[in-house]
């Protein structure tokens, strides 16, 4: 009985420690810098859940390590607009290919699945008032913010 | 040898169940350049099974710019919404529209256009 407890309490632990622990978008709204005129901005988010939490990849775009999908995190990436490729290190690679208007801002939520052998996070464009109401309940993962 | 038989028969099925790739031919769009193109809203909601298998819905109410047209049709870009084609890999999309039927899918990264072989009638009305 001991053992069974001491196991769940582990388990526990660990699931807690794999999600996002950073301030919540309310809270650090304010330092989030203006989108310059020049750029477009793509938010990065991956709603909070137990299921599949220790699975948590790097995010690529277009080949480029920009951030980690973790479970209840968000993160954001100002960039020149463009074509935009998305993809992450998992089993099976499933990319997301989108466009990027300067003074747009997407959303692009990281979302686990059943892979072959084990679980695998793919990403998929969702629209702006979706990923709007999402993001308020995850938290800032991205680099530190000044202002 | 049972055992090999069932071995096959489960990797038929997880072989079957991977999505394929979304089916695409290179499309030259003629952009509207000169003037802003007609603003569109669906009036019905649409429903439709890609030829991939993934399914779709497209709201009343969802607003469309005519950015250009392609052999296809109309090519009609969402505004307050997004759509996607997804296989094997998802896909941003706009509508491409015929006399009132969704011929397919103009994707803009990869310049092409992906068909949809049901036949879709789609109501916009201008705004």
């Amino acid at each position: 009985m001991k053992m069974i407890r001491l196991g769940a309490a582990l388990v526990m632990a660990v699931l807690l420690s794999a999600c996002a622990s950073g301030p919540k978008l309310a809270e650090m709204k304010s330092a989030i810098p203006t989108l310059k005129a020049s750029e477009g901005r793509v938010y990065f988010y991956r709603s909070s859940s137990m299921f599949g939490a220790a699975i948590q990849p790097s995010i690529l775009l277009n080949g480029q390590k920009v951030g980690d999908s973790i479970p209840g995190g968000f993160f954001f990436v100002d960039m020149a607009p463009g074509s935009k490729e998305v993809s992450t290190e998992t089993e099976v690679e499933k990319k997301l290919t989108f466009t990027l208007d300067a003074g747009q801002t997407r959303f692009v939520k990281t979302t686990i699945g059943m892979g072959f052998a084990v679980g695998r996070v793919y990403p998929e464009l969702v629209d702006n008032a979706t990923g709007e109401k999402e993001l308020e309940e995850t938290s800032y993962i991205g680099k530190p913010l000044t202002k | 040898m049972k055992m090999i038989g069932v071995i096959l028969m489960a990797l038929s099925v997880v072989v079957a169940g991977c999505a394929s790739e979304v089916k695409r031919q290179s499309s030259n769009i003629v952009l509207h350049e000169t003037t802003p193109g007609k603003r569109l809203v669906l009036e019905q909601p649409v429903m439709f099974t890609l030829d991939s298998g993934y399914q779709r819905t497209i709201k009343p109410g969802t607003e469309f710019v005519e950015i250009g047209s392609i052999q296809q049709g109309r090519v009609l870009k969402p505004l307050n919404t997004i759509l996607t084609v997804e296989g094997a890999h998802m896909h941003e999309a706009y509508a491409v529209v015929d006399n009132d039927i969704l011929t397919g899918f103009y994707l803009p990264v990869e310049i092409a256009f992906s068909p949809l072989s049901q036949t879709v009638v789609i109501n916009l009305k201008e705004k």
